[in-house]
C-alpha cells in the first residue's frame, strides 16, 4: 500500500466499490488490494501487430487498448465517463465540439500528451483511416491552447454520435511525436505501442504472449492496481479450458472456452461467467440475400425464406442458449436504440411456403429453385448453421449448394464478388447505429471490396433518407424514433435476416474482482481491475 | 565425403526454386487473397484507401511479375515484408524458428529412443507379454491424432497432478539467469515433445523390432554367438548398428511431416513456434510469410537429410563405395 498517498486510496476505493455494484460480487466490502500479476487470454488468436491503426479486428483492439486510451468510455449503464477528455460540449449549432482535455498526461516515454496530439489523431489518424465514414463531416480540428481542441463539422453533428465515435474502436489516441510525418500504418511502432495507458509493453514473444507493466506514471495516481499484465495466446479453446482448470489463467473475454465447458468449470465456485461488457460490440448472425439475384428482388421470397428458419432451435442447439432470436436489425442489448416494433417472422414452414407459391415458385418436378449458400467459416458455428439453414430450406423444397469457405474466401465471395445467392455471415455493431448497423442496408454502404458492409446490394431511398436524417438530428429523443423507424422498414423489406443475437462470455476466476464494468470491456485499459488474493 | 555435401548443397538451390514456384502458383489458385483479409480486418471502405492499399501490398501487379521480384529478392536473401505483421518475414521467422526446432529436436530425440528402445526389447523378446505390450503400445499411438494425445496429457499431467504448465515455452516474467530459464523450457517442453514424438516413436519401435528380428536370421549374427561373444554385445554391436539403417531412412523421411504435425501441437500448447504463423499466414493469405516459413522450412529439411545420409555412411561404411 506503500504507493498510495491515504487520500488517494480513499478515493480510488470509492470508484471500484462504485464500479463493482455491476459485478455484483462481495468485492464492495472490501478494498482493492494493488499488485500482482493477471494472465489474460481471449476467444481468438494471436493479433497481427500489437496495434493496427486500421482496426484490426478484435485481436490487436485487445492488445492496443492498455496502451492507448481514448477520449471518452461508456460504461455498462451506457453512460459516457472523461478518460483523456474532462469534458466535450457541443456549440449551439452542433456543429463544432470543445474538447477539455485531462491535465498532466504524459505519455510511456515521458513527452507531455497536449492538444496537438488530439488534432493530428483528428486529421491525420481518424479520418483518414480508422473512423472515415464517422467522420466524413469533420472538416477542421484546432488547438485554441495546449489542453483545449475544437473539431469543426460541415453538418451538424449529434452528441451521442460523436462521443460514440471519440469512445468507440476508432478513436484511440495516439502520439504525434512519434507518428507525425511517417506513414502510421506501416510505422514499426505498432508492435511496441507507445501510449497514455495504465500498461507499457515490456515484450511481445510472438507467437506466445504480450507482457506489460504497470505504468508509474499514470495520470490516475494509484491506477493500475496490477503491477503486471500478461495477454496470452492459444489457439485451441480446450486447452484454454484446461488453463483455467490448472489456475494458470485469470480471465478470458469473448468465449474463451468451449461452451460447454462453461457449466463444468463454474460449477466449483471458483469460476465465474460474465455476460456484461459487451452492449458496445454486439455481434449477431445473419443470414443475407443477394438482390442482384433475379429471384431475391422480390420482396415475398425473402420474407418466406426468413419464417422458414426456426431462431429459437439455433439459440438452443447451435448456441446451446448462450445467444437469442434477434429482434430486427438492432441487437437486443442495445438499451437506447431497441425496439420490439418490428415485423417478425414466426417459424412457420406452412406459411413459408404458401409466400413462395404465391411468389410464383410452386414446387416444379420435386424442387422449386436451386440456391447457393455460402456459411463464412470463420466461426465454428457458422458451421452448423449453414447445415440447420440448407435443411430448412430443403424441407421448402428447395435445392441447396451449401459451401463453407475459409476466411479469405468467405471475405471474397461475399464482399468482393458477391457470389452467393445467400450468405450466412456476422456483425458487429457499436450502440450508435450509424454506421456499424445502418452501412448494411443503405445505398452508400455497398462498396464492392468492402467488408462487412451492404452486400445484399440492397438500395431504398426511403431507408437512405431515415438513416441521413439520423445522421444529423441532434436531439435525441428524434434520433431514437428514426431508428425505430429504420429498423421497422428494414424488418419489413427483409435484406438481411438478423437470426440471433449473441451474447459473449467472460471466464474469470472469482479472486479477479472489477471486470466488466464497461460497455465493451475487451477494449477498456483494465486499470481498475485487481486481485484479492 | 565433401563430394556428397557439396553435391547436396547444390540440390537444394533448385529444391527451393521449386518450392518458391510451386507454393506461389498453389497460394494464388487459392481464393481470396491478403488484400481481402487486411482490408476487412482493417474497415477500410474508402475506395481512394482501397487503391492506395492495392499499391501497397503490390497486389495491383502481374502475378508472373510478383513471383519474379520475390525469386529475386530471395536470390539476394530477401524474403521480404510482411504486412500483416508489419515487419520483416525473416525477421518474424526468426523470432518463432529456435522454438520449433527446440520441439522438434526434442521430440526427435523422444521418438528415436522410445522407439529404438522398445523395438529392440521387443525383438529380443519376440512374442511374450513384453512383445505384445510393446506393439500394443506402438498401434495405439500411432493411431492416436496428436492434438488429442497432447490435450489428454495436459489434462492429467497439468490439470490433475499439477506437474507441468499447461502451456507456452517459459514461465511469463521469471528472470533466473541462463541455467534456470534452461530448465524452464525443457520443463515446458516435456509434455509438447512428447505428445508430438511418441507418434514417430511406434512407428519407430515398429520398424526397428522388424529390421533387428532380420538381422537375428543373418549368418554373421550365429557366427558372431558361434566365437562366444555375451548376447548383449551380439545385440548393440551387431544386430542393432545393422538394423538402425532402416530407421534412419525414416527419420530422414518424417523431418518434413514432423514440421507439419509440430503445427498440432504448437496449438494445442500455446508453443510459440513457426507452426501456428504459417497456420495464420495461409488463412489470411499473406504469401511472403507462407513462402519465406515454406523456404526456410525446406533449407531445414534438406539440410537435416544431407546429414542423415552422412549418417548413413557412418552406420554402413559400403555406402560410402557407390
Amino acid at each position: 500500500m506503500s504507493r498510495f498517498s491515504r487520500r488517494e486510496f480513499l478515493m480510488t476505493a470509492a470508484g471500484a466499490a462504485l464500479a463493482s455494484r455491476f459485478v455484483g460480487s462481495a468485492a464492495a466490502a472490501t478494498g482493492p488490494k494493488p499488485g500482482g500479476t493477471l494472465t489474460a487470454t481471449w476467444g481468438g488468436f494471436e493479433p497481427q501487430a500489437l496495434f493496427v491503426p486500421g482496426g484490426g479486428g478484435s485481436s490487436p483492439y485487445f492488445t492496443s487498448t492498455k496502451v492507448h486510451e481514448r477520449l471518452l468510455r461508456l460504461t455498462v449503464g451506457l453512460k459516457f465517463e472523461p478518460v483523456l477528455a474532462l469534458d466535450i460540449k457541443p456549440a449551439e449549432d452542433f456543429r463544432s465540439y470543445t474538447i477539455k482535455l485531462r491535465d498532466k498526461v504524459t505519455w510511456h516515454d515521458g513527452k507531455p500528451f497536449t492538444a496537438d496530439d488530439v488534432v493530428f489523431c483528428a486529421m491525420d489518424y481518424w479520418k483518414p483511416i480508422s473512423a472515415g465514414v464517422s467522420l466524413s463531416a469533420l472538416e477542421s480540428a484546432e488547438a485554441v491552447d495546449p489542453l483545449t481542441v475544437v473539431l469543426k463539422f460541415k453538418a451538424p453533428v449529434p452528441e451521442f454520435f460523436l462521443k460514440s465515435v471519440l469512445a468507440g474502436k476508432s478513436g484511440l489516441v495516439i502520439p504525434k511525436h512519434i507518428y507525425a510525418g511517417s506513414n502510421i500504418i506501416t510505422n514499426p511502432i505498432n508492435n511496441t505501442p507507445v501510449g497514455t495507458g495504465p500498461f507499457k509493453v515490456k515484450e511481445w514473444v510472438r507467437g506466445s504472449h504480450v507482457e506489460y507493466l504497470r505504468n508509474d506514471s499514470y495520470w490516475n495516481p494509484g491506477l493500475p492496481y496490477l503491477d503486471r499484465l500478461v495477454i496470452r495466446w492459444w489457439r485451441d479453446p480446450a486447452s484454454r479450458s484446461a488453463a483455467f482448470e490448472a489456475g494458470q489463467l485469470d480471465i478470458g473475454t469473448f468465449n474463451p472456452i468451449p461452451i460447454p465447458d462453461i457449466a463444468r468449470l463454474t460449477k466449483a465456485g471458483k469460476i465465474v461467467a460474465e455476460t456484461k461488457g459487451y452492449s458496445n460490440s454486439a455481434w449477431v448472425a445473419t443470414v443475407e440475400f443477394n438482390q442482384r439475384r433475379e429471384i431475391f428482388k422480390k420482396r415475398e421470397v425473402r420474407q418466406a425464406l426468413m419464417h422458414a428458419i426456426d431462431r429459437q432451435f439455433i439459440s438452443d442447439t447451435i448456441f446451446f442458449g448462450s445467444a437469442r432470436p434477434s429482434t430486427g436489425a438492432v441487437h437486443s442489448s442495445n438499451s437506447i436504440f431497441f425496439t420490439k416494433e418490428v415485423q417478425d417472422y414466426p417459424f412457420d414452414v406452412k406459411k413459408a411456403a404458401a409466400l413462395l407459391d404465391a411468389a410464383g415458385y410452386p414446387v416444379k418436378g420435386g424442387s422449386r429453385f436451386k440456391l447457393s449458400l455460402v456459411s463464412a467459416g470463420w466461426f465454428e458455428e457458422n458451421v452448423k448453421m449453414g447445415q440447420y439453414v440448407k435443411q430448412a430450406f430443403e424441407d421448402l423444397d428447395i435445392t441447396v449448394d451449401l459451401s463453407v469457405p475459409d476466411r479469405a474466401t468467405s471475405l471474397k465471395r461475399i464482399y468482393t464478388d458477391y457470389d452467393y445467392d445467400v450468405a450466412i455471415s456476422n456483425n458487429s455493431g457499436s450502440i450508435e447505429l450509424i454506421p456499424s448497423t445502418t452501412q448494411y442496408y443503405t445505398t452508400d454502404g455497398i462498396v464492392k471490396g468492402a467488408a462487412f458492409r451492404n452486400a445484399t446490394g440492397y438500395s431504398n431511398p426511403k431507408l437512405d433518407e431515415i438513416v441521413a436524417k439520423m445522421t444529423v438530428e441532434t436531439e435525441e429523443p428524434k434520433r431514437i424514433a428514426l431508428a425505430k423507424d429504420f429498423d421497422r422498414l428494414a424488418s419489413i423489406e427483409a435484406p438481411i435476416l438478423p437470426m440471433v443475437d449473441l451474447e459473449p462470455v467472460t471466464i474469470a476466476r472469482t479472486d479477479v474482482r472489477n471486470h466488466s464494468t464497461t460497455a465493451d470491456f475487451m477494449g477498456e485499459s483494465w486499470a481498475e481491475i485487481w486481485l484479492d488474493r | 565425403m565433401r563430394r556428397i555435401v557439396v553435391r547436396r548443397l547444390a540440390q537444394i538451390i533448385p529444391l527451393i526454386f521449386a518450392v518458391i514456384v510451386l507454393n506461389f502458383v498453389l497460394i494464388h489458385l487459392a481464393p481470396g487473397s491478403l488484400f481481402d483479409v487486411m482490408t476487412s480486418e482493417q474497415q477500410v471502405t474508402d475506395p481512394a484507401m482501397l487503391d492506395q492499399l492495392r499499391h501497397t501490398y503490390g497486389v495491383d501487379q502481374p502475378t508472373w511479375l510478383q513471383l519474379a521480384k520475390y525469386i529475386w529478392a530471395v536470390m539476394r536473401l530477401d524474403l521480404g515484408f510482411s504486412y500483416r505483421q508489419n515487419a520483416p518475414v525473416l525477421h518474424v521467422i526468426m523470432e518463432q524458428l529456435p522454438a520449433t526446432a527446440i520441439l522438434m529436436l526434442a521430440a526427435t530425440t523422444i521418438a528415436l529412443l522410445v522407439g529404438i528402445t522398445a523395438g529392440v526389447l521387443a525383438s529380443v523378446k519376440v512374442n511374450t507379454i513384453w512383445d505384445n505390450l510393446i506393439s500394443f503400445g506402438a498401434v495405439f499411438f500411432f493411431a492416436a491424432p496428436s492434438f488429442w494425445l497432447g490435450i489428454m496429457m495436459t489434462v492429467l499431467f497439468a490439470v490433475k497432478l499439477g506437474w507441468f504448465p499447461v502451456g507456452g515455452m517459459r514461465t511469463i516474467g521469471a528472470d533466473h539467469g541462463a541455467f534456470a530459464d534452461a530448465l524452464d523450457v525443457m520443463n515446458h517442453l516435456v509434455l509438447p515433445a512428447t505428445a508430438l514424438g511418441l507418434f514417430y516413436a511406434a512407428t519407430y519401435a515398429r520398424v526397428m523390432r522388424a529390421s533387428m528380428l532380420e538381422v537375428f536370421r543373418l549368418d554373421f549374427v550365429r557366427t558372431a554367438r558361434a566365437k562366444g561373444l555375451s548376447s548383449s554385445r551380439v545385440i548393440l554391436a551387431h544386430v542393432m548398428r545393422n538394423a538402425l539403417l532402416p530407421i534412419v531412412t525414416l527419420l530422414g523421411l518424417q523431418l518434413g511431416t514432423m514440421l507439419g504435425g509440430s503445427v498440432v501441437i504448437e496449438a494445442v500448447f500455446s508453443w510459440p513456434g513457426i507452426g501456428s504463423l504459417l497456420f495464420d499466414s495461409v488463412m489470411s493469405r499473406n504469401f511472403p510469410m507462407v513462402l519465406g516459413v515454406l523456404v526456410l522450412g525446406s533449407l531445414l529439411v534438406a539440410v537435416c537429410n544431407a546429414t542423415v545420409d552422412l549418417l548413413y555412411m557412418r552406420l554402413d561404411p559400403r555406402i560410402r563405395v557407390r
